[in-house]
C-alpha cells in the first residue's frame, strides 16, 4: 500500500514542480538595474573589468571569415575586446525570418540579449511598451562622439527621431542615406550588337515606352543565344521600401507612374493617402499586366526565386536588371563571370515631362537597443564610436591595425558587433566625388576620405589599365561606381529628381494588428492583376478590400498623427 | 483455484512496479506537453511578454471574435480542409488500388524491389523531398517539358492558385500512398484466399473477385483508416506546405498551422496564434473522439 | 475459347505489372533527378538542361562539401540525435507500453494514464510555451533540446501496447511462476518476441529524428548547432531575407555567393545516406510491426 502512495507522492510532487517551473518561467523579466562596471572616462573608455555582452546576431550565410573566425571570435570582437575591454558573447545567431523568430521567442520568453539589433519600429515600439530596453538619451549625450553627433545631425533629425518615444531616445537607430533612383541595367554589349542606340540625347533616362522597345527588340532577337529568352523578371514581392533593397522590383516603373506603393504621402489639400492605393500604382500594374500578356514580363514571375532570376541574367535569358546603384557589386558580378564580355550601362526611368520621381528612403534603418537593466547600457554607444568614427576616420589603419583594415574590405559587416550602419546622408555623393577626382588625378590618395573609397579607386584603377582582361571585382566596382554612382551625380547635376517625401514612417495601432493582413492582400493581388488572373478593373476591388480591411482605420491614424505634428 | 490467486496476488504487488515504469515517461510528457499547455491561458488574454502570463489583463474572447471577423480565416479553413480532404480520398483509394495490383504480383524479386522504393519516399523528410518536388515542376523541369510535348502551355505548378492545392494533394499522395498500401496489403492477404478460388469456379472474373471479395474482405481495415485519417483533418501537413509554399499562393496554400507559424512567430501575434491554435486542438480533439466512436461502432474496433 | 481467356488473363497480367513498375518508376525518378543534379556540371543546372541523368558529369559538388566544416559538424549532431533519440525513446515507449498493455483489472491507473497520454497526443499548448519551458531547462543549443521534448513518441507507446496485447498470457503466467518480477516478464517475455514492433518504432525514431528540422530551427540559436536538416533547409535563398537584407551592400554581395544548386543537390543526397543504409536492415521486420501494432482489437 505505502508503495502506491510513494508513486502518487512522485507524480504530485513532479506535477507541483512542474507548474512551479512554469509560472516563473513566464512571470516576466526581473529588470532592476544591475551595478555597472567601471570605465576609464571618455566615448572610448576601456573597462576596468571585462565587461560581457550578450549579443543577439543578425547574421548572412556567407560573411567570408578568415579561416577559424565565427561571429563571436573575429577581428572586430578582438580589436572590441582589446580596446574596450567587453568581450562579446552571442545568444543567438540567426539570419533573415530565423532572426526575426528568434528575436520573437526572445520577446516572448522575456529574456533579452543584452544588445540586439532590431529589423523594424514595429519590433522596437514593442519593446518600449514593455518596457524591456534601455532609455539611451543620456548615454548617447555624454558617450557619443562628435562625428557620430555630425552623422546623425547630417538627417536633420530625421533619423534620430525614428528612435524616439516621448522625446527619449530608446535605440541607436542605424542611418540610411537617399539612394535614389532605382536603376536599370542593361546589357550594353548586347545593344551595340544589335545597333541600337537607346539613349539618343544622353540624358540616361529612358521612358517607358524607350524600355518596352528594348525588351520587345530583346525578347524577338534573343541577344543571349539561349533559345528562351524571357524579358523582364521580377521578384514576387514586386515593390521594395526603399532604394537599397530594389534589386529586381518594379519600383523604377512605378516611379514613372508617381507610384510609391506602401508610401505614406500627403496631396495638396494635406490629406495622407497610402501609395499603393493610387491612380498612378493602378496604372503601372496595368502597364506590367500589359506587358506580360505580351510576353515582355517573364512567364513564370511569381515563383521564381531570387536565385531562379539571376540564373536567368547569367544565362543570358535576359539582359535587364533593375535595382539600386551597387547591383554590379554582388549580382552583376556574377553576369560578368559567366561572360566575360557582359558589359552593363546604367540608366533610369522618366515620366512623361522627362523628370525622374523619387522618393526619400526613411532615414532610419534598423535599430540596436539595450536590455533594460543591462549593467552598461553605455557600452552600445562606445561600440558606435570605436567602428564609426575611430575606425572609419583612421588614416593609418591599415598599418596599426591590418587585421581589421583586412576585414573592412573582404569580411561582411555583419561580423561586427553593431549591426547597424552610420553614414552621413552625403555619404554616395561624397564618396563619388572622391572616387572620380582620384581615378582623373584631381586629388591625392590621402585626401579621399574613406577606407572604402581608396579601396575602391585602387580597384578602378586596375581595371582602367586593362578593361578586357580585368578581374570581375574590378569591374564591377567600375561599373557600380562610374555607371552606378555616376548616373545620381548625373541626375542631381541636371536636376532632374522629381523628389517626394513621405509623411509617416511609423506603425499605428492598427498597422500592427493588420499590416500582415494588408500586405499580404497587396502582394496576392499586385501579382495576380499582372500575371492576368485577375483583370486590372479589380485593383479597385483591392482599394475597397484594402480599405475595409483596416487600410481606412490606418489611414486615419496616420492622418491624425501628421496632423498633430 | 489456488494458482489463479497466486497469480493475482503477484499481479497485485506488481503494481507499484507499473507505476515506476510510466514514472519516467510521464515526467517527460507533464514536462514537454502538459506544463506548456498552461500556455493556452494566452488565448484570453492581451499577452503582455514583460508582464508574463500572471500579469496579463484577460479580454474574455476578444482574439476568437477577431479571428472570424477576418475574412482570411475562413480562407484559411476552406484550404486546410480542401487540402487534407484531398489527401485522405486520394490518399486511400490509391493505397488501395496499390496493394491489390501489387498483390497479383507473383515475381517476388519484382514484388521486392517495386516494394522497397515505393515506401521509400515517406522516410524522406520534406526538406529534401521540396528540393525534389521544386526541382521537378519548375517551368523548366522535367514535368512540364511533357506538358510542352503533350502540345500544352507549360504550367507554373507552385506559383499558382489553381495548381498549387492539387500539387500539395498529389505530391503528399506519391510521397506516402506505397507505405500507406502495407496495411491494405496486409488485409489483403488475411482474407480466405478459398473465397476466392470458389468465386473463380463459378466463372466471375478477376474485377468481380476484387469487387465482390477483396473489398469486402477489406471494409473493416478501410473504415478503421478513415476513422483515423478523419482527425488529420485540420492538420494539411506543416512541413510540406512550409516548404512548398510562397507568398504568391497563400490565398490557397496557407492552413492553419502555418498561419498559426506565422502569426505567432514572425508577427508575434502571441495570443492571437494562440486563440487560433487552441481553435485548432479543440476541433482536432472532437474528432478524434467521433473518430473513435466511428471505428468501434463500424468496426468494433477502437482507435486508442 | 480456354485459350481466349489465357490470352486475356496473360494481357490482364502484363498490365498489372506495367502499371506497378510505372508506380515504382514515378517513385524513382524524381530522386534520380536530385542525384543527376548533384552531379552536373553548374552551368548546365542553371541552365534546367538535367532531367535523370547527369550532364558534364563532374563530382565537384561532392569534393566542396569534404571541405564543408559547417556541413559535417551538422550531420554529427545529426547523428548524436538520432542515437540518443533512439535509446532514450526505445527504453520509455517499453517501460511505457508494457503497464499499458494490461488490463484496468492488472493495472489500476491504467486508464488515468491512458487518458493523460492521449490528451497530450491531441492537445499542445502551441510552440512559444513549449520553447519557454526548453529555455528555462537550459537546453537551447544543446542536442537534448531536439531530443527531449520529443522523448515519448505517444503514437509508438500505443503501438507497442497492442503489439504487447496480443502476446499469450500463458507466457507471461508461466514466467510469474517461476518468480519472475513485472520487469523480467518485461525483458525476458514480452521483448524476445516484439522484434516486429520494436524494428517498427525504432525507425520511425531513427526517421523522426533524423528528418526533423523545425527544432533545430527553434531551440539552436546558433548555426553551428543546427541538425543537418535545419542546416540544409537553411541553405535556400529565400526572398524574404533578400528583403531584409535590404540596403547592406555587403551582405547581399555575401549572399548572392552561396547560392550553388548543383552543391545543394550534393548536400541533400548525402543527408539521405545514412537513412538509406539503415532502411533496408529494418524493412523487413516494418509489415508486420505495423499491421500488428496499429490496431486494437
Amino acid at each position: 500500500m505505502s508503495k502506491r502512495y510513494m508513486g502518487r507522492r512522485i507524480l504530485s510532487v513532479s506535477v507541483a514542480a512542474a507548474l512551479a517551473l512554469s509560472l516563473s518561467a513566464c512571470g516576466g523579466q526581473n529588470s532592476e538595474q544591475e551595478d555597472p562596471v567601471a570605465a576609464e572616462t571618455g566615448g572610448l573608455g576601456a573597462y576596468d573589468e571585462t565587461l560581457v555582452c550578450n549579443m543577439g546576431r543578425s547574421t548572412i550565410a556567407n560573411p567570408k571569415f578568415p579561416e577559424g573566425d565565427s561571429y563571436e571570435d573575429n577581428a572586430y570582437t578582438r580589436y572590441l575586446k582589446e580596446k574596450l575591454n567587453v568581450e562579446v558573447v552571442d545568444s543567438f545567431e540567426a539570419n533573415g525570418e530565423d532572426y526575426d523568430r528568434q528575436v520573437s521567442l526572445a520577446i516572448a520568453s522575456g529574456e533579452l540579449p543584452d544588445v540586439m539589433r532590431v529589423g523594424s519600429r514595429d519590433v522596437l515600439t514593442e519593446l518600449v511598451e514593455n518596457d524591456l530596453v534601455a532609455d539611451l538619451t543620456d548615454v548617447y549625450e555624454e558617450y557619443a562622439s562628435d562625428y557620430i553627433k555630425e552623422i546623425y545631425d547630417s538627417y536633420d533629425g530625421r533619423c534620430l527621431d525614428e528612435a524616439m518615444y516621448d522625446g527619449r531616445l530608446m535605440a541607436l537607430p542605424g542611418t540610411n542615406y537617399d539612394a535614389a533612383p532605382c536603376e536599370i541595367f542593361i546589357r550594353q554589349d548586347w545593344l551595340d550588337d544589335l545597333g541600337m542606340n537607346i539613349d539618343e540625347d544622353g540624358d540616361m533616362c529612358l521612358t517607358i515606352d524607350e524600355l518596352e522597345e528594348v525588351v520587345r527588340t530583346f525578347v524577338d532577337k534573343d541577344p543571349g543565344n539561349t533559345g528562351n529568352p524571357v524579358g523582364l523578371a521580377f521578384a514576387p514581392y514586386l515593390t521594395a521600401g526603399d532604394y537599397g533593397g530594389s534589386g529586381y522590383t518594379m519600383t523604377a516603373i512605378g516611379s514613372a507612374y508617381q507610384a510609391f506603393p506602401g508610401s505614406w504621402l500627403m496631396d495638396e489639400n494635406g490629406q495622407v493617402y497610402n501609395g499603393s492605393t493610387t491612380e498612378g500604382m493602378k496604372n503601372a500594374l496595368a502597364k506590367l499586366a500589359e506587358w506580360f500578356q505580351e510576353g515582355l514580363v517573364d512567364p513564370q514571375f511569381g515563383t521564381r526565386t531570387w536565385d531562379d532570376i539571376t540564373a536567368l541574367l547569367t544565362n543570358g535569358q535576359t539582359g535587364i536588371a533593375f535595382g539600386p546603384w551597387h547591383l554590379p557589386d554582388w549580382l552583376l558580378n556574377n553576369v560578368r563571370s559567366m561572360d566575360p564580355d557582359a558589359e552593363f550601362s546604367a540608366y533610369t526611368i522618366c515620366d512623361e515631362n522627362g523628370k525622374v520621381n523619387v522618393i526619400h528612403n526613411n532615414a532610419c534603418s534598423g535599430y540596436m537597443v539595450v536590455r533594460k537593466g543591462y549593467s552598461n547600457p553605455e557600452v552600445l554607444i562606445k561600440i558606435a564610436n570605436l567602428f564609426f568614427d575611430d575606425i572609419v576616420n583612421d588614416k593609418n589603419l591599415e598599418e596599426e591595425e591590418p587585421e581589421v583594415y583586412e576585414y573592412i574590405t573582404t569580411v561582411d559587416n555583419s561580423a561586427r558587433p553593431i549591426q547597424v550602419e552610420l553614414n552621413k546622408n552625403t555619404y554616395l555623393v561624397d564618396e563619388y566625388s572622391d572616387i572620380k577626382n582620384c581615378v582623373e588625378g584631381n586629388i591625392t590618395m590621402d585626401e579621399v576620405r574613406s577606407v572604402e573609397s581608396k579601396t575602391k579607386v585602387e580597384s578602378i584603377k586596375r581595371y582602367l589599365e586593362d578593361p578586357d582582361n580585368a578581374e570581375v571585382a574590378d569591374w564591377s566596382s567600375y561599373t557600380s561606381r562610374m555607371n552606378g554612382m555616376g548616373l545620381i551625380d548625373h541626375l542631381t547635376a541636371a536636376d532632374q529628381f522629381e523628389w517626394f517625401s513621405p509623411v509617416f514612417f511609423d506603425t499605428t495601432k492598427t498597422m500592427e494588428t493588420n499590416n500582415a493582413d494588408l500586405n499580404k492582400l497587396q502582394e496576392e493581388t499586385f501579382v495576380a492583376i499582372v500575371t492576368g488572373s485577375k483583370s486590372i478593373d479589380e485593383f479597385d476591388t483591392f482599394v475597397e478590400d484594402w480599405n475595409s480591411r483596416g487600410g481606412e482605420q490606418i489611414t486615419k491614424e496616420v492622418q491624425e498623427a501628421v496632423d498633430a505634428q | 483455484m489456488k494458482k489463479k490467486t497466486f497469480i493475482q496476488k503477484r499481479i497485485m504487488r506488481s503494481q507499484s512496479m507499473y507505476h515506476m515504469m510510466m514514472l519516467p515517461g510521464m515526467i517527460f510528457v507533464l514536462i514537454f506537453s502538459y506544463v506548456p499547455m498552461v500556455g493556452i491561458v494566452m488565448a484570453f488574454q492581451d499577452y503582455v511578454p514583460a508582464k508574463g502570463i500572471l500579469g496579463s489583463e484577460f479580454v474574455g474572447l476578444q482574439h476568437f471574435k477577431y479571428m472570424f471577423s477576418l475574412p482570411d480565416i475562413w480562407q484559411i479553413l476552406t484550404n486546410t480542409v480542401v487540402i487534407a480532404v484531398g489527401k485522405i480520398i486520394l490518399g486511400t483509394v490509391m493505397a488501395i488500388a496499390f496493394a491489390i495490383l501489387l498483390n497479383e504480383i507473383r515475381v517476388k524479386f519484382f514484388k521486392k524491389a517495386v516494394q522497397t522504393i515505393v515506401y521509400l519516399p515517406h522516410f524522406l523528410s520534406w526538406v529534401v523531398l521540396a528540393a525534389v518536388v521544386i526541382n521537378m515542376v519548375n517551368l523548366d523541369g522535367p514535368v512540364n517539358q511533357i506538358v510542352q510535348m503533350l502540345g500544352l502551355d507549360k504550367i507554373n505548378f507552385l506559383g499558382s492558385n489553381t495548381w498549387f492545392r492539387p500539387m500539395i494533394i498529389v505530391t503528399d499522395v506519391w510521397k506516402e500512398f506505397g507505405y500507406n498500401s502495407i496495411v491494405y496489403l496486409a488485409a489483403i492477404t488475411s482474407i480466405d484466399p478459398g473465397l476466392h478460388e470458389a468465386a473463380a469456379m463459378d466463372g466471375a472474373n478477376w474485377w468481380k473477385r476484387i469487387w465482390h471479395i477483396t473489398l469486402p474482405g477489406m471494409l473493416p481495415i478501410i473504415l478503421l483508416m478513415g476513422a483515423m485519417n478523419l482527425t488529420s483533418i485540420l492538420s494539411a501537413g506543416f512541413d510540406q506546405i512550409y516548404n512548398l509554399y510562397s507568398p504568391m499562393v497563400y490565398q490557397t496554400g496557407d492552413v492553419l498551422d502555418t498561419y498559426v507559424y506565422r502569426m505567432g512567430m514572425i508577427s508575434r501575434q502571441y495570443s492571437f496564434s494562440t486563440a487560433v491554435g487552441l481553435l485548432r486542438s479543440v476541433v482536432g480533439m472532437a474528432l478524434m473522439l467521433i473518430a473513435n466512436g466511428l471505428a468501434k461502432k463500424l468496426t468494433d474496433r477502437k482507435i486508442f | 475459347m480456354v485459350q481466349k481467356k489465357g490470352i486475356f488473363s496473360n494481357i490482364g497480367k502484363g498490365a498489372i505489372y506495367l502499371i506497378v513498375f510505372l508506380l515504382g518508376l514515378i517513385c524513382l525518378l524524381p530522386l534520380l533527378n536530385i542525384v543527376a543534379v548533384s552531379f552536373s556540371g553548374s552551368a548546365a543546372v542553371a541552365a534546367n538542361k538535367v532531367g535523370f541523368l547527369p550532364v558534364d558529369f563532374t563530382t565537384a559538388a561532392y569534393e566542396k562539401i569534404l571541405g564543408d566544416d559547417q556541413f559535417w559538424r551538422s550531420f554529427g549532431i545529426s547523428v548524436i540525435r538520432v542515437i540518443l533519440g533512439l535509446v532514450l525513446n526505445l527504453v520509455l515507449i517499453v517501460l511505457m507500453a508494457y503497464p499499458l498493455s494490461k488490463s484496468k483489472r492488472e493495472f489500476k491507473g491504467r486508464s488515468i494514464y491512458m487518458n493523460m497520454l492521449i490528451f497530450a497526443m491531441l492537445f499542445n499548448g502551441g510552440m512559444i510555451p513549449t520553447y519557454i519551458v526548453v529555455k528555462n531547462l537550459g537546453l537551447l543549443n544543446t542536442v537534448w533540446a531536439l531530443v527531449l521534448p520529443g522523448a515519448v513518441p505517444i503514437f509508438s507507446v500505443i503501438m507497442v501496447m497492442n503489439f504487447f496485447m496480443g502476446v499469450p498470457k500463458a507466457l507471461e503466467e508461466a514466467a510469474v511462476i517461476d518468480g519472475a518480477t513485472p520487469f523480467q516478464v518485461l525483458t525476458r517475455v514480452y521483448l524476445p518476441c516484439s522484434k516486429p514492433v520494436i524494428a517498427t518504432v525504432a525507425l520511425f525514431s531513427i526517421v523522426g529524428n533524423w528528418n526533423d528540422f523545425f527544432s533545430g530551427l527553434i531551440y539552436m540559436t546558433k548555426v553551428n548547432n543546427y541538425p543537418l536538416q535545419t542546416y540544409i533547409q537553411s541553405l535556400s535563398v529565400k526572398l524574404e531575407d533578400m528583403l531584409n537584407a535590404g540596403g547592406s551592400l555587403s551582405s547581399l554581395v555575401n549572399i548572392m555567393d552561396v547560392s550553388s544548386q548543383n552543391l545543394n543537390a550534393a548536400k541533400i543526397v548525402v543527408s539521405v545516406i545514412p537513412l538509406l543504409m539503415i532502411y533496408p536492415l529494418l524493412q523487413k521486420y516494418l509489415i508486420t510491426g505495423i499491421v500488428v501494432g496499429s490496431v486494437k482489437e
